[in-house]
């Protein structure tokens, strides 16, 4: 039987011995990327800590989306089984709106239900917890409660670890992973992140709202674990965004996702979006007789591609949306599995780095290399041009009425006025909305060479 | 893990927790009590109640154990306590990590669970020193403390905002035969503060206002992130959450029986039927539709003594008064 030993009050340890604060790696940030980057870590057999402001991995984050699991094929086998699912999207729903019409483009796949699934909604709190306790069950030291305040450096100027404010002791490493999500203080320090631009950020605001899982159900025509994902163009006032509604399992997400600067010349409260996105026509039906659970706000790096910092210094990375890796390119809009991809490549590379003994900017570089083979860096180069299109003046301002029209024309029977042609019906909608068909004809162009 | 007594001549401070769930939601309807395993923690009463464990250990180069009962879940609020060099003893309770309903919650006696915690401090030694939190938040009455002191024969000071070590009496020591003491703090009405020099053994309990529990080190943290949480082996524990079964058992007389519980119904009240044949008039008497009902009268603003006239006249409008509302102008008269 072992023994209970109450220890001196004073010292701050549990133990005889000293802990050692030196680690191969620190990650600050247990999101999806820290997590992963310390599970490719400590699988390499380096030692890591992984530093976390909140009271538990989640705990910070806000996140009313769906999380598109299938990169975690690679490192978590059968991770359907284990993951704190709420609902998995078997409905995709597109909504072209104004403040009285609606255009749906749904999509329906059971094939999405079902093993190995596209994409879940889950809670950030449940799911950053998963993630987090398949690191620390793999040997990471996970320190929570912990805000890593600054880097520490050599006198070559090398990052050579973090202090903490934990009586500003701090952690050596020979490297340092940066997770800390968007508005990353230690890549600003380090001099990768330029000058926060505001119009390379949104603002998502968010609303949790309770309903019974039966009305779910019904309301959204789904059964069991189903659930759906609907995303708006045309419900933000005319603010560069979008809204969008997520199904959980007792509860739905609702909010919008605007533009930073463009909100702020509206001089529109974030919340009274939300307000009208609730009392729409098309989603106040989905929501009637909801209660308000939880409502948050967060920055979003939406910037792409060329907004990105560099992803390596001497002694450091950068992964997630602290690298400003979230894809928001109007059809896609995915964040949290490009954060699981880029903090597993940074800990393979840091592990390459250390084998080889050089950790310096250079020898750091394959992380670059490797997100630019896969989806992480092929996605948003690709698509690097899709936010300035799908957050243009028109695409907000003038697309969502001219399509709602559009249709609304060809649907509203005129009797006895003969029907109209669909070329005449376009042309009154374009005119009546300040479009000109060669602006119309260039966009869709322009949107054929970004996604086509 | 298990606990086994060790011979340790330091003085046994003992930090009694009640780790829950600190914004539990509550269905008004039935009373259930749904917990979140990411929101359990210390209140801020218990997180006082171990800075003041803490302190005590310092002046007395003792040591301090903090003890929760409680299910797993528990544990990593355990090695946060842990990191700041305290060590731990989880008590296993089984029913309070599972859904037995609220009668279960609701028949879980604190003078059951005073016992349980003696018994597992029995195998660690003889306490000196016992801080709780003046009370718990999920459903916490604030009298495990006094049972705890009954159980364990020490004095008791109960609701104390302050607590430091009585060195008026030349430091003393608790374990060095000079006499020992501490001195407690509590508030009285009106203001007032009353000083108490409490004897030792003792249990405390302390209020969360005033005191900031310490951070721990960044090693202390590093070292308590995985480490074990010792656990009392489950014989030992009592049971405390076994719905007592009334006067003459286990628990002892004036111990808590829960019956069936169910959401409140008003009594039921019999009403004589309508007098007619016709079911729709019937219907119209029982639900008072369509009778003409005295519209809400809105007055005013109004003075004190027009509004009591205008209420007078309310009542003798109404039948609860028999004479003029008005005041007799010679005033030999006053409404009943």
């Amino acid at each position: 039987m072992p023994e209970l030993d109450a220890a001196p009050a004073s010292d701050g340890t549990t133990g005889s011995h000293r802990e050692s604060l030196s680690f191969d790696a620190v990650v600050v940030g247990a999101g999806p990327a820290g997590s992963a980057a310390a599970l490719a870590l400590t699988r390499a057999g380096r030692s890591v800590v992984l530093v976390e402001r909140g009271p538990f991995p989640g705990s910070k984050n806000v996140y009313g989306g769906v999380v598109y699991g299938r990169v975690l094929d690679g490192i978590i086998p059968d991770w359907w089984e284990q993951v704190p699912v709420e609902r998995w999207v078997v409905r995709r729903s597109t909504m072209t709106m104004t403040g009285s019409q609606s255009l749906s483009v749904d999509y329906r796949s059971q094939a999405w239900g079902a093993p190995p699934f596209n994409g879940m909604t889950t809670l950030r709190s449940q799911f950053d917890s998963w993630m987090a306790a398949q690191a620390t069950r793999s040997g990471v030291r996970l320190l929570t409660s912990t805000v890593a305040t600054g880097l520490l450096r050599d006198d070559r100027g090398r990052v050579i670890g973090v202090r903490t404010d934990r009586d500003g002791a701090s952690l050596s490493a020979k490297v340092v992973i940066a997770c800390d999500g968007v508005n990353s203080f230690l890549a600003k320090e380090a001099g990768m992140l330029p000058r926060a631009e505001a119009s390379h950020y949104t603002l998502g605001v968010k609303e949790v709202l309770e309903l019974p899982r039966g009305a779910i159900d019904e309301r959204f025509g789904v059964r069991s674990h189903e659930g759906v994902d609907i995303e708006m163009l045309g419900c933000t006032r005319g603010i560069p965004g979008g809204g969008f509604l997520y199904t959980n399992a007792e509860t739905v997400s609702v909010g919008v996702v605007v533009s930073l600067p463009h909100l702020a010349e509206a001089k529109v409260r974030p919340e009274e979006l939300v307000a009208e996105v609730k009392d729409h026509p098309s989603i106040a039906p989905y929501l009637r007789g909801s209660s308000l659970r939880e409502y948050s706000a967060h920055l979003i790096p939406e910037g792409g591609y060329d907004t990105m910092p560099p992803l390596a210094a001497d002694g450091m990375l950068v992964a997630g949306d602290a690298a400003a890796m979230t894809l928001a390119a109007g059809l896609w809009l995915e964040g949290v599995n490009f954060a699981i991809a880029s903090g597993f490549s940074a800990g393979q590379a840091v592990d390459r780095a250390i084998a080889a003994g050089d950790c310096s900017a250079r020898g750091l570089a394959s992380y670059r290399a490797d997100l630019e083979r896969q989806f992480v860096l092929a996605d948003h180069k690709r698509l690097r041009k899709a936010p300035a299109l799908i957050l243009s003046d028109r695409v907000q301002q003038r697309y969502p009425g001219l399509i709602c029209d559009l249709v609304e024309g060809m649907f509203t029977v005129t009797n006895p006025t003969p029907k109209l042609g669909g070329l005449r019906i376009t042309r009154a909608a374009a005119a009546k909305h300040g479009v000109k068909l060669r602006e119309l004809a260039a966009d869709t162009v322009r949107g054929m060479r970004i996604f086509g | 893990m298990s606990t086994a007594p060790i011979a340790d001549a330091r003085p046994l401070i003992v930090a009694c927790l009640r780790i829950t769930d600190l914004r539990p939601v509550v269905d008004p309807l039935t009373g259930a009590v749904s917990r979140d395993a990411f929101a359990i923690g210390l209140s801020a009463a218990d997180a006082a109640a171990l800075e003041h464990a803490l302190r005590a250990a310092e002046a007395w180069s003792g040591r301090v154990l903090a003890v929760a009962v409680g299910p797993a879940a528990i544990e990593p609020v355990l090695r946060d306590v842990m990191a700041l060099g305290a060590s731990v003893l989880r008590v296993p309770d089984d029913a309070a990590g599972t859904d037995h309903g609220y009668a279960v919650e609701l028949g879980g006696g604190e003078h059951g669970l005073a016992r349980t915690i003696a018994a597992a401090l029995a195998r660690i030694g003889t306490p000196t020193l016992v801080l709780c939190g003046d009370r718990s938040v999920d459903r916490g009455t604030g009298a495990l403390p006094a049972f705890l002191a009954h159980e364990l024969g020490a004095a008791q000071a109960l609701g104390l905002v302050g607590l430091e070590v009585d060195r008026s009496s030349g430091g003393g020591h608790p374990l060095d035969g000079r006499p020992a003491a501490l001195l407690g703090e509590r508030r009285l009405d009106g203001g007032w503060r009353e000083r108490l020099r409490v004897p030792l053994p003792a249990v405390c309990s302390v209020e969360g206002a005033g005191t900031r529990l310490r951070r721990a080190t960044l090693e202390g943290a590093l070292s308590a992130g995985a480490a074990p949480v010792p656990v009392e082996p489950p014989t030992a524990t009592v049971g405390h959450r076994t719905p007592p079964v009334g006067p003459g058992s286990e628990d002892g007389p004036g111990s808590t029986h829960v019956g069936a519980l169910r959401p409140f119904e008003p009594r039921t009240r019999v009403l004589p039927s309508p007098d007619s044949e016709d079911p729709r008039i019937r219907l119209l008497a029982m639900t008072g539709a369509l009778v003409d009902h005295d519209p809400p009268t809105l007055i005013g603003p109004l003075g004190a003594v027009e509004s009591a006239d205008e209420l007078l006249r309310f009542l003798v409008r109404h039948g609860y008064l028999d004479q003029p509302a008005v005041p007799d102008p010679t005033g030999t008269e006053a409404p009943r």
